[in-house]
């Protein structure tokens, strides 16, 4: 009997060689390098002895590492609530046809076509100490003394999720517009038939049948709100870690790979959680369409 | 309604474009305008000094010919290593596409600095650190998952009858692969290739983690924000910018919520 994958139509030996590459890779660069972050952390420092939790403790040990985790969630769950709704509104605005509707599209690209280090670069321009921010505060008399936005606390949060509103917001837009566009319009017309107002519509018919895209944007926006790092990095750097760049200080400043990879392994438990639980909730299925 | 909306829309432009503005605007900018109490919105004194600076002081070329050399590597070894798999998974059954592809998306979600740290580690053993392959072996990561995303979408759409049309007619499965399949296949093989390009062309996580001394362009701009210089910051920044805004553009019909899922980060 010949050679055959597990499914109908499959032709055995070449399908194994075409395959071969890509399932390498991923094993080799992808997945082996996750689990020897999780077995570094489980390491012992000095002996190399496998498993302690001496890592764990002494990144908990760390004030550091509890402000990067505030932070990474503070950035989460107040970034990815913006983006929702302005997400949503800007979807909403663009899905009916009005003079200059693409110009105002082509425009919503804009940010999909900067690096995130690039936003990142100009944001300081917007938030630095001699920046635009503080000047137009000073234009409209708000502001007497300049502040520097990137040097902690409160502040530097918010910048930091509004630098990241701009550089995400059309994405979560596009993926909404696309769920919008979908909505059949019969389902409308049946609705006014039924005598349902504008609200009535967006809650009864739009809502729900945009919930699919509203998954898609929630995970792909979470899992990366979660391990945002170049933009955090570059805009505000040691006075407010999240936890990739926590991870990337303890390697790299404090030369603790160790930690580093405890770090980057509570990181990883933390998206695959959420994610998974939101799938749980969501359904698969929605995902991938 | 209709002057709000254009009002809101008016904000809205504003507030995208007035990061953008300011980098090119910075990046011909005088000092003395710039580094000010009250720094203006609008152009008065245009300099090309930090264009000269950085295209005649030998400061581009270096990291301009890592970012150019990682990002083409990268874009034709993922097409190399991720087309033969996208096309078997293409002619899977329905479940077994449908895993095979959330396995893929499932592997975009574990964290970068997770997956850079032990390759850093590892890397400066194998002499691959602060490499150019070294580098491509660590963009590849990130883009494969995408570029077969965008390539089973591709060999999806072509019907199966032309192959097994090129089949009856005598054909071989190398002879069709090539003859008729890959033709067919082209556009999409074209946007998946450029999609992997800009991938690595703006890539920051694995750069700064894999390199040390030789530098690629995002890498010159983290460097720069650090020594506070503004001006070739935002000379550097516009560099990096203008092919992604091209491409981007060019490629904004294929922005579909699958692809976005990794591409565009």
């Amino acid at each position: 009997m010949p050679f055959r994958l597990g499914w109908r139509g499959s032709r055995g030996a070449i399908d194994v060689l075409f395959l071969a590459p890509l399932t390498l890779y991923i094993l080799g660069l992808t997945l082996w390098p996750v689990l020897s972050t999780i077995a570094l952390s489980f390491q012992d420092r000095r002996s190399g002895s496998l498993p302690t939790l001496a890592n764990y403790q002494a990144v908990v040990e760390h004030f550091e590492f509890w402000d990067a985790l505030y932070n990474t969630l503070f950035i989460s769950v107040v970034g990815l609530s913006l983006e929702l709704c302005l997400g949503l509104v800007m979807a909403l605005c663009l899905s009916v046809p009005f003079r200059g509707r693409g110009v105002a599209r082509a425009l919503m690209l804009i940010p999909l076509g900067v690096p995130t280090i690039v936003s990142a670069a100009n944001m300081r321009y917007i938030f630095g100490t001699v920046g635009y921010l503080n000047e137009t505060l000073h234009q409209l008399g708000l502001l007497e003394i300049p502040i520097d936005w990137t040097s902690g606390g409160a502040r530097t949060l918010m910048a930091v999720v509004a630098a990241d509103l701009w550089k995400v917001t059309p994405l979560v837009m596009l993926i909404l517009l696309a769920g919008l566009e979908s909505i059949p319009g019969e389902l409308y017309e049946a609705a006014v038939t039924d005598g349902a107002g504008a609200w009535q519509r967006f809650r009864y018919v739009t809502l729900p049948l945009l919930k699919p895209s509203i998954t898609a944007a929630l995970i792909i926006r979470g899992i990366d709100a979660f391990r945002i790092f170049a933009l955090p990095l570059t805009l505000v750097g040691r006075s407010t870690p999240v936890l990739s760049t926590y991870t990337y200080f303890e390697y790299v400043d404090y030369q603790n790979p160790y930690t580093s990879a405890a770090s980057a392994t509570i990181l990883l438990v933390m998206i695959l959680a959420t994610t998974i639980a939101y799938l749980q909730i969501a359904g698969t299925e929605e995902v991938i369409s | 309604m209709r002057p709000l909306t254009y009002l809101a829309m008016s904000a809205m432009a504003a507030f995208l474009l007035i990061p953008v503005y300011l980098m090119v605007k910075i990046s011909i900018s005088v000092p003395g305008e710039v580094f000010t109490q009250h720094p203006t919105l609008l152009m008065h004194d245009v300099t090309l000094d930090h264009w000269r600076q950085i295209v005649t002081g030998g400061m581009l070329w270096p990291p301009l010919k890592k970012s150019l050399t990682v990002a083409t590597a990268t874009a034709l070894l993922a097409l190399a290593l991720s087309a033969p798999a996208a096309y078997v998974i293409a002619r899977m059954p329905r479940g077994w596409k449908y895993t095979t592809l959330l396995t893929l998306f499932f592997t975009r979600m574990f964290p970068e600095v997770g997956i850079a740290l032990p390759m850093a580690i590892r890397f400066i053993e194998w002499g691959l650190f602060d490499t150019d392959l070294g580098l491509t072996l660590a963009h590849l990561v990130r883009t494969l998952p995408i570029t077969a995303w965008i390539l089973v979408g591709s060999f999806e759409a072509i019907p199966r009858d032309i192959e097994e049309a090129a089949g009856v007619d005598g054909a071989g499965h190398g002879r069709t692969l090539l003859r008729v399949i890959l033709p067919l296949a082209l556009p999409g093989l074209t946007v998946a290739a450029l999609f992997a390009w800009l991938l690595s062309w703006e890539e920051f996580t694995f750069a700064v983690f894999l390199s040390l001394a030789s530098r690629t362009l995002p890498l010159q701009v983290y460097y720069y924000v650090y020594q506070g210089n503004w001006f070739l910051t935002a000379t550097y920044t516009t560099i990096i910018t203008i092919p992604v805004l091209i491409l981007t553009y060019a490629l904004q019909r294929y922005l579909k919520a699958g692809t976005l899922a990794g591409a565009i980060k």
